[in-house]
């Protein structure tokens, strides 16, 4: 599904050039779950953009299902978004002025899916993460925990083939990162979705199928698990 | 979607909304001085405009140089009635002519039945063409012969039912009385028309045809507006050439009947001339004042301005909020919004806040409706005007562009916001447009302190020209409206209190002035005459500088004595007095003597400056017949000694009443038009720079909050507060500083220019200058300390607490 060769990203000043990324060359194929872990300033984050689609690498190729993404137009990489892709960020990103139910229905009104469907879509989302009762609620309402459910409903109400998360459980307390984490890992087992996410914590990555070790903007360890 | 993106603009106006509620009164504020200049424009734009006919009505103008302020030609709307009878024998390219009396500001008495009479302003005398040129909708009568027979009248609807509570009253009689001494003439009603729902620049209460109309006379000339129907659509320019080459020819054979050499009449650099124009637009091209279009140029610019500075404003506190925004921006992009539609959604906020501002101010334009009416003596109204389409039209241009204008930038510098660099959560980099923005509140203020310079010029002026003196005195003077007739006089001038009883051609208010060459010294010297008696100068309490005014004592004063003005004796040289000059006229020499000089007084505004004028008396004191009358009273308590003439004009006239005006009247009269723009612009200012201060308000609060961290820091390092809030306030002095440095010569310029059109005007004074400068900078001092103080004394653990 995703395939990364000889990825480098680097930020030149002074003539001299510092690297965040370098000879990064991996698979990651349908139905893994990726996580990638290393310390600060590892290239994680820089790594995850990439993959978003959010950054451009300074050098080598991406394909994205079988299409070559490294430099796309802002157009395309938008239906990209709308159809393949979902973000899960740990400072959660909803919008303040929407309630629960109006941002969990956003990306699908991008999406133009017909009414009928975007709300019968909402309305399962909500059942199945058990927030109906919340729905009118605005996001400054809700716990840090309920805001990140929040923010992976919306990410799945489009129905990606790809979650990327950064850090998705960093701004929570260690029984609502479970409860997340156990949902990461449900999503990707029964539905299938591929998952890609930023870790620091040893106990999340060790709910995903594979673990990319970075140190200094180079894999030093990809492990199976 | 649209759905959403409303509620949320809503939502979003309602969290912000001290800065919704400044934006939008902003923005209504400027739209409703807008709104208001529009509707003014419109009005003035309609006249004539009633009957599609119209298009094809032309007004004849004659080049002449009688009756204007100052001996110089002009093209006039008063005509020699000759002129009529011209074009229709030599255009064949107009159908009908038509003569119609100027009524001079004079009035006439009209009286039904028995009752009082009513003094009008505009009864016409008209030829029997007049309703064959102007299409006006006959409610009774027939338009085609209305006007056939001598001593018919047809009335305005709304003069019929003042005069007799009806209108139907064709067939019935009316006296008219058009001047004191008029015996009067009983007019049949022959129609009734309807009262055009436009505004039309030949304004009459009733178009009457006495006969004298129909003929011109030999050995004088009448004068009298022309009108002209043409028979299709006409080149304008080719008949105007050959309507020139007509009058050039006429002109030349009158001249040679009455053995005056036509070369000898234009060698002044004066020319004949006569001309078509279409009656759209007369309203907009007066013979002497400039026009409505050159009047409102000034105010156009200043609701311009104000408008942009409410936009200034918005445009600001969007972008100053678009740190606000950017995160949802990101979000949205990641969510897979197109830059488009996030373009379009924040458009949409613009406009919602521009919608808001609109109907507001379309509130405030009700409202504040009447008293512009009252001040500036016109009829406007917006819901019932008769181009409330057209008026919307324009309105919803306006809001579409205000929407651009204010929305449009926001817009791109929020679509612009990468996601990766926002959802980080370090928008200080998405702060954008600091210096656009800083552009905008240097223009704003320049906007505001080009006008506070120009308050203070003006005021300084306006109070100059009330306190300058006018040469005579205008305290218990009042000026009767009609000739001098020796016996009405003699029965005034016993009345206790009446000091002096006069007449003049030149006073305030009333001037005809005549241009007249002169001989001096083998010199010749254009001067302006005016005809007095022998109490006219005294009456008017002008000073002698040198010399003697007229006296009865003399008895060559009634002959050929003459009193001339300052102006008029620099232009002589020195030592004048009991010298002689020459007038020259047809073969014959007169000569006059010089007996005194006086002071310069003002009879027209401070715009003009006084002619060099010499003062005759005549005969009898009679022949200036422009219907000034002066009586000085001796006390000030003068209004019984009015009640005690009006008695006696009474039972001399009893069929025409008696219309006066004091002088002081007359004087503000002649003020009032350099007053409002005074006022005007005094009023703008006020707004400008109120509005001005509402946006560094809210954008220095924005600042605050913005800086609230490094605030924060600062104070944990150990500023004090007093250093905090310098820290704040500098940001901005600079930029009103930098906007007073260009408003300097900008505001000099501007304002030396509106002087130059005074020819008595102050020199420009410096206070303003400075006096602007020095209240701009204090008063955007305190704006931001208010808001800054807030943030400087505030707990900086509270700030750093989150991260």
């Amino acid at each position: 599904m995703i395939e990364l060769k000889d990825i480098e990203k680097y930020y030149a000043s002074k003539g001299v050039k510092s690297y965040i990324l370098r000879h990064v060359s991996t698979t990651i194929k349908q139905g893994e779950f990726v996580s990638i872990m290393g310390p600060s300033g590892a290239g994680k984050s820089t790594l995850l953009n990439i993959l978003g689609m959010l950054e451009e690498p300074t050098y080598g190729s991406y394909s994205f299902m079988g299409e070559d993404v490294t430099t796309l137009n802002e157009r395309k990489r938008i239906e990209l978004y709308r159809n393949h892709i979902g973000f899960v960020f740990q400072a959660y990103h909803l919008i303040d002025e929407m309630t629960v139910e109006e941002n969990i229905e956003a990306p699908l009104l991008y999406k133009k899916v017909p009414g009928a469907e975007r709300r019968s879509r909402v309305a399962d989302i909500l059942d199945r993460f058990n927030m109906v009762a919340k729905k009118d609620l605005f996001p400054n309402q809700l716990s840090g925990g309920q805001q990140q459910l929040v923010g992976i409903a919306r990410a799945l109400v489009a129905q990606p083939s790809i979650i990327l998360a950064d850090e998705p459980t960093g701004n929570l307390q260690s029984a609502q990162a479970l409860q997340i984490m156990e949902l990461f890992k449900k999503l990707n087992e029964e539905e299938g979705i591929t998952i890609i996410q930023v870790t620091h914590s040893e106990v999340n990555a060790a709910y995903g199928s594979r673990i990319l070790h970075l140190l200094d903007g180079v894999i030093k360890e990809d492990v199976n698990l | 979607m649209f759905r959403i993106n409303l509620k949320i603009a809503f939502r979003n106006l309602v969290k912000n909304r001290v800065y919704a509620a400044i934006n939008i009164c902003g923005l209504a504020i400027g739209l409703t001085a807008f709104i208001l200049l529009l509707l003014y424009i419109n009005h003035e734009n309609s006249y004539d405009r009633w009957s599609p006919e119209l298009n094809r009505v032309y007004q004849l103008r004659e080049r002449h140089d009688f009756f204007t302020p100052d001996n110089k030609q002009y093209w006039q709307e008063v005509n020699d009635s000759k002129v009529a009878a011209l074009v229709r024998e030599n255009i064949p390219q107009f159908k009908y002519v038509t003569k119609v009396d100027n009524t001079w500001g004079s009035g006439s008495s009209i009286k039904a039945g028995s009752s009082d009479p009513v003094m009008m302003d505009y009864i016409r005398d008209a030829d029997s063409s007049f309703f064959k040129v102007f299409d006006y909708q006959f409610l009774q009568g027939d338009p085609v012969t209305a006007l056939n027979q001598p001593n018919s009248i047809v009335l305005k609807q709304r003069t019929a039912i003042q005069l007799f509570g009806t209108d139907q009253v064709l067939g019935k009689e009316v006296k008219i009385v058009m001047w004191r001494t008029d015996k009067g003439t009983p007019m049949k009603i022959t129609g009734i028309v309807a009262e055009p729902d436009m505004p039309e620049s030949l304004l009459f209460d009733a178009i009457m045809h006495t006969g004298e109309k129909d003929k011109d006379p030999i050995n004088y000339t009448n004068f009298c507006r022309v009108y002209a129907l043409a028979g299709s659509d006409i080149d304008t320019a080719a008949v105007n050439a050959l309507l020139q080459k007509t009058y050039v020819d006429f002109k030349k054979s009158s001249f040679v009947q009455r053995k005056i050499s036509f070369t000898d009449v234009y060698k002044t650099g004066k020319t004949p001339g006569l001309k078509a124009i279409p009656l759209k637009e007369v309203h907009a091209s007066p013979p002497f004042d400039i026009s409505w279009t050159d009047q409102i140029k000034p105010v156009i610019a200043l609701s311009v301005f104000l408008l942009l500075i409410s936009v200034i404003n918005f445009v600001n506190l969007a972008t100053a909020q678009s740190a606000q925004r950017a995160r949802e921006v990101g979000v949205r992009k990641v969510l897979g919004a197109f830059k488009k539609q996030l373009m379009v959604q924040f458009l949409l906020e613009s406009a919602i806040q521009c919608l808001f501002a609109l109907f507001l101010s379309i509130a405030l334009v009700e409202l504040l409706l009447p008293m512009f009416n009252t001040y500036f003596e016109i009829n406007l109204s917006f819901w019932y005007s008769h181009q409330l389409l057209g008026i919307l039209t324009q309105l919803a241009a306006v809001f579409i562009t205000i929407t651009l204008l204010a929305g449009l930038y926001p817009a791109v510098v929020l679509t612009n916001y990468q996601p990766v660099a926002v959802l980080k959560g370090n928008y200080q980099h998405g702060f954008k447009g600091v210096r656009l923005r800083n552009g905008l509140v240097i223009l704003q203020f320049m906007i505001a302190v080009i006008l506070m310079i120009s308050i203070g010029v003006m005021k300084l002026q306006t109070s100059y020209m009330a306190d300058k003196n006018l040469g005579y005195n205008k305290a218990q003077l009042i000026n009767i409206n009609t000739n001098y007739d020796e016996g009405f006089v003699n029965h005034i001038r016993r009345l206790p209190g009446v000091q002096y009883v006069a007449s003049t051609t030149q006073v305030m208010g009333n001037v005809f002035n005549m241009p007249e060459e002169i001989s001096y010294q083998n010199q010749n010297y254009n001067m302006n005459t005016v005809t007095v008696t022998m109490d006219a100068l005294p009456a008017l309490g002008v000073e002698v500088v040198n010399g003697r005014m007229f006296s009865a004592k003399y008895g060559q004063d009634t002959v050929n004595t003459v009193v001339l003005n300052q102006t008029a004796a620099n232009l002589l040289g020195k030592n004048i007095i009991a010298k002689s000059y020459d007038v020259k006229s047809e073969n014959e020499k007169y000569t006059f003597q010089i007996v005194g000089i006086i002071k310069d007084y003002h009879n027209e505004g401070f715009d003009k400056a006084v002619l060099p004028t010499i003062y005759k008396v005549t005969m009898l004191g009679g022949t200036s017949s422009t219907n000034n009358l002066l009586v000085r009273f001796n006390t000030v308590n003068y209004q019984p000694v009015i009640k005690a003439i009006e008695k006696e004009w009474r039972a001399l006239y009893p069929d025409f009443p008696m219309i006066y005006t004091s002088a002081e009247d007359t004087f503000q009269q002649q003020l009032k038009s350099s007053h409002r723009l005074v006022q005007m612009i005094f009023l703008f200012s006020i707004v400008s720079v109120a509005l001005s201060l509402l946006g560094l308000f809210a954008l220095s609060a924005f600042m605050a909050e913005r800086k609230i961290k490094e605030i924060a820091i600062r104070k944990i390092m150990g500023a004090t507060d007093f250093q905090v809030i310098n820290m704040l306030n500098r940001s901005f002095l600079i930029l009103v500083a930098l906007a007073n440095l260009v408003s300097w010569p900008i505001a000099y310029v501007l304002i030396n220019k509106w002087l130059q059109g005074f020819a008595y005007r102050i020199d420009m004074p410096f206070m303003p200058f400075l006096m602007a400068t020095f209240m701009s900078m204090i008063v955007s001092i305190l704006t931001i300390t208010i808001r800054a103080r807030k943030a400087a004394v505030s707990n900086p653990v509270e700030a750093l607490k989150y991260e």
